[in-house]
Order: structure tokens, then sequence, then C-alpha cells
């Protein structure tokens, strides 16, 4: 008996009557850092390839020779998982989506990143693809070819001595590229990320 | 004389009353359940293996993505392994932000769980009442992190945003509503018509069981055991965090202690809010080589991660033992054993909060 006073009761309060005949749904508010796939904020791209590296999808994001010539970081829609983080780690504000930026500028929060280059050197045969393959290797010593004997030491890495020496790895921008043309994957590239915040 | 026909009744993995792809393989005499067995591996996704080699940033993400609805604690565990491993500390002010998220997610699990029992035994109207409360806890989960589900919101050394003033007011008003509303539907469930006195005395898991089983979370809570991993975590500590524990063991049990710990988690919240410091939320710090165990609590139990990187962060070996397999192991040899009837194997199943994509990590 109790319990349908109980449900009677649950359905004579004037709330439910109001919900019932005059629905409506609260209109939706977006989140301060609402996070949609990222755009172009038209910021020049410097090239430093921070929101690849940080790019937790595989295949989301990449740097890209424009028309004009310019670089400019391209979102592969079917692949990036809409995390924001390429937006966070963007050293020139080249990316937005939502408000995740203001957010960062407001809070002063950013990533800072750095690359550490290793090679296996029980499974590397020496073809030098990676030494030839790398952008700033290339821009560094344009002369460098097929074997990737260099004779600059400002490379990034070459092969000396029948062996692949990693000579400055601080100027690795992580781009990959070295990775990719491995035919045997003796060379990988490692992340080195920390989120850090200024104090005012 | 009428005979009884033992038969084996298969329940799943595609069944009308049972959503999930699991089957429950059961003995029965008549329709009384002699014992039951729980098949799993339909939908394998072998994530550790994924996991293996890979930087901590992917990771993170990889392990937000093995169960839909608790995404909040996967993040978190996986991050304080992490930390400890490269001896990384947070600020106070990210450490109970990290607090006020995780119990968002707990609030929004129980409630689901809850929508899915009242579902199975065919109370819908408390179902979607319950349904449409987990709404206000998702959005504030959005409001705050930016995303519903995965929204990789724990990073190492902090977190990747603060609370707004305007945030936390409507955070505290959501709490109220909600608070608000499950006293109203708590008292439905308790003293409704036949919603609780089909869950009294069914699917009895007791003290001794869960001993053997090793059942864990509010499946063990309502059986009489006081263990809760948060009670280890030095936040809830500051918190004065204290577990709750029941003693029906049954259903009803199992159903009301998420309604308590739903409360228990506003309180907290609550209490967040008040302690929280002005400060930085990110800390920074490098992720570096080491190897560590570290337990949390999520919604459905302790939640294990071993973790071992190299000394670039990334991730050399990786074990993730969830909640979930324990408690199915609890139902299906013990709850569902002596269940009077079919329509409440489903139901008995239910309680234990069991989530398949947990189980097929
Ligand atoms: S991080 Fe920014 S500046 Fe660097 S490559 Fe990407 S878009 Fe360009
Ligand atoms: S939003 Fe995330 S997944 Fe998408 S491109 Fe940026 S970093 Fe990659
Ligand atoms: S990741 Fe490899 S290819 Fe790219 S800059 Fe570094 S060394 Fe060169």
């Amino acid at each position: 008996m109790f319990s349908i006073f109980c449900y009677l009761r649950e359905f004579l309060r004037p709330e439910w009557w109001k919900k019932f005949l005059f629905v409506k749904t609260a209109p939706l508010v977006t989140p301060p850092h609402y996070r949609d796939f990222p755009v172009l904020t038209g910021n020049e791209c410097s090239h430093e390839l921070r929101c690849m590296m940080i790019c937790p999808a595989p295949g989301a994001i990449e740097v890209l020779k424009n028309a004009e010539g310019k670089w400019e970081p391209v979102i592969y829609k079917g692949h990036c998982i809409r995390c924001g983080l390429c937006v966070e780690a963007c050293p020139d504000n080249v990316l937005t989506s939502g408000d995740i930026l203001s957010v960062n500028e407001k809070e002063k929060t950013y990533f800072l990143a750095s690359y550490h280059l290793n090679v296996d050197d029980s499974i590397c045969m020496r073809c030098g693809n990676c030494s030839v393959a790398c952008p700033v290797n290339k821009e560094v010593d344009p002369q460098l070819a097929y074997t990737a004997t260099s004779s600059s030491n400002e490379v990034i890495m070459r092969i000396k001595n029948s062996k692949l020496t990693i000579i400055h790895p601080e100027k690795c921008t992580g781009c990959k590229t070295c990775e990719e043309a491995c035919p045997n994957h003796a060379i990988t590239v490692a992340r080195v990320l920390e989120g850090f915040q200024d104090e005012d | 004389m009428k005979k009884t026909v033992d038969v084996s009744l298969p329940i799943g993995p595609v069944h009308p009353c049972f959503k999930e792809p699991a089957r429950i393989k059961c003995s029965t005499a008549g329709e009384h359940v002699l014992s039951a067995e729980i098949e799993l591996g339909y939908v394998k996704k072998g994530i550790e293996r994924i996991m293996r080699g890979r930087p901590w940033q992917e990771v993170m993400f990889l392990a937000e993505r093995i169960c839909g609805i608790c995404s909040v604690i996967h993040n978190m565990v996986f991050i304080e392994s992490v930390e400890r491993i490269s001896d990384i500390k947070v600020p106070k002010r990210a450490a109970y932000l990290r607090v006020i998220v995780n119990e968002l997610d707990r609030i929004q699990s129980h409630l689901l769980a809850n929508y899915s029992y009242c579902y199975t035994i065919e109370h819908e109207t408390l179902a979607m009442y319950l349904l449409n409360l987990r709404e206000t806890a998702m959005d504030q989960i959005e409001l705050i992190t930016g995303a519903r589900v995965t929204c990789a919101y724990i990073i190492p050394g902090g977190v990747r945003f603060d609370l707004s003033k305007e945030s936390e007011k409507s955070l505290l008003g959501a709490l109220e509503k909600i608070e608000k509303d499950l006293i109203r539907y708590n008292r439905m469930f308790e003293s409704g018509p036949l919603i609780s006195l089909r869950s009294r005395d069914v699917g009895i898991l007791s003290k001794e069981d869960v001993k053997e089983s090793h059942a864990v979370g509010p499946t063990a809570r309502a059986s009489g055991i006081n263990i809760d991993q948060r009670t280890n975590h030095p936040t809830y500590q500051d918190l004065g965090f204290k577990p709750i524990v029941r003693d029906s063991c049954d259903n009803y049990g199992r159903i009301m202690i998420r309604f308590d710990e739903v409360f228990q988690s506003i309180e907290l919240i609550r209490k967040c809010l008040e302690k929280m410091p002005d400060g930085l939320i990110r800390g920074g710090g490098e992720v570096g080589a080491g190897e560590t165990t570290w337990i949390g609590e999520a919604p459905r139990g302790e939640l294990t991660y071993r973790v071992r990187t190299d000394e670039y962060g990334r991730i050399i070996d990786i074990a993730i033992q969830t909640p979930s397999i324990m408690n199915i192991e609890a139902c299906g040899h013990y709850m569902l054993k002596g269940v009077d009837s079919a329509a409440d194997v489903t139901a008995t199943f239910i309680s234990s909060d069991p989530c398949i994509a947990c189980n097929e990590r």
C-alpha cells in the first residue's frame, strides 16, 4: 500500500507534470576548451615538427609544403582523434581547435619536447637510407647522397668507418623520416616530453 | 508425477535480454539454475600488445580506450605509475582536480550500472531517470576536460586544463541537482512496488565466496568486505576517505552500495573544491626508466597497472589487471549458482556491473 502511495507521489509532483507538458532540452553549453579537428590560425609555421611528434594517432598530421612553398600542417581527419595536443605543443600557435589555444595562453601551459635517436647496431645494415632521407642532413650537406658518407661534421648522422654514427642528435626535429626510410627498423626516434606551466 | 528436465540454457552473446558479447551457460533444473559458466573472448582487443614499444604519449590514449565507461581511472592510474617511475611531483591543485574528475567519472559509471540493472528488471522509468541524471555528470566532465569519454585530462606532472570560477559554480549546481534527484530515485528503488523485491535475496555472494573468488569493488563491499584502494591514495587520505560497506550480499545490496557511493563521491568533490589551493596545474618532469606496480580504485574495483619503461619514456612492458574479470568469476561461480529463475540470471549478472570492454582489453 505504502509503495503505491510512493508511486502516486512520484507522478503527482508538479515538476513531473511541467516536464511532461513543456519538455525542453537545455541549450548546449560549449565547454571552454571544446575540441574539434585542428584548423590553421594563419600564423607562419616554422617547421619544428612538434605537432607531428606529439600526435598520438599514427598518420593524423603531417607538415607539408603548400603551393606557395611554405610549411603547413595538414590534418587527416580519418586518423585524428581530436585530442588537441598538437595545438598545445606548437610554439608558434599555428593550429587551433575550439578554445584550447586561448586556455593555454591564459594558463601559460605548454609542452617542451626533445628527441633522442637510437640505433640498434645489431640490425643496422649501414645502407645510409636514414641519413640520406633526413631533411636536416640534406640542408646541412646537400652533397650527401647514396652512401651517406659525408665529409661534413655538422650533419645529424652519417656513415663513418662503415658504421652509422650519430653526431648531432640535438639538431633532430623529430620528424621520423629516418624511421620510415629504414628498411630494418634499426633507427628509432624517441620523443621526450614535459608539460610545463609558467608562474606569474 | 511431473518430471524435471535438466537443460543447458545459453544466454548471449547475441540475446534479446542481454546486450554484451559474452555467453552465460546455465545448467538448470526447471527454472532453478544449478551452475553457470561465463564464456568470454568474443571481442578481444589485445591492447597490451599494441602498447608495447610505444611512447607514453600514445599509451596514455590507448589506456583510456580500454574502457568506454571508466576511462578517467585508466588515464589516472597509468599516468600515476609513470610518475612514480620517474619521480615526478604533482602540484596540489592538479592532484585535487584529478580526484574531482575521477569522482565525477565514478558517479556517471555507477549511475549507468544502476540504470542497466533497472532496465534488466524491466523498470524502464527508473532506468531512464538514472540515465538522464548521468548526463548531468557527463556534462560536468565535458565542461572540465573538454570531452565526454576519452578526455586525456591527466598528463605526467599535472592536468591539462584548470577549473575556472564559472565551471566551479556550474559543478556545484550539478552536484546539488544530482543529490536532490538521487535521493528521490533511491527512495523509488527502495520502496517502489516490486523493484527491490525482485533483487532481495537473489544472487547471494557470501563473504567467504568473495574471499574465494577475489571479487573487488562494490561487488565485494556489498558482501561486507572493507577493501577500497582509494584508502591508499595520498590525495584521498588527505580528504579523510572511508569506504562504504554493506552486508546484505545480494543484488539489492550491490545496487544500494552504488547509490551510497554516488552520495559519497558528491561529498568528496565538495571537499576537494573547498580544500583546493590556487596555483600551478603543471609541474613538469621527464619520464624516465624504471618499473612499478600501481593500484587504483576504478568504479568497479581495483585496477592494477604494471609498467616498465625505458630511458626515453617508452613502454617496454605493460600488464593491466582490470576489476571486471574478478567480478565475472565471482558472478559465474557463486552468484548465479542457485538463482531461482532464468529471468534473474541476467539481472544478477548485470548487478555485478560486468564490463566486457575491460575484460577483453
Ligand atoms: S609544431 Fe607548429 S610550427 Fe612546428 S611544424 Fe607543427 S605547426 Fe609548424
Ligand atoms: S588533435 Fe591530436 S590526433 Fe589530431 S592531429 Fe592533433 S595531435 Fe594528432
Ligand atoms: S627524425 Fe630522423 S629524419 Fe627527422 S630530423 Fe630527426 S634524424 Fe632527421
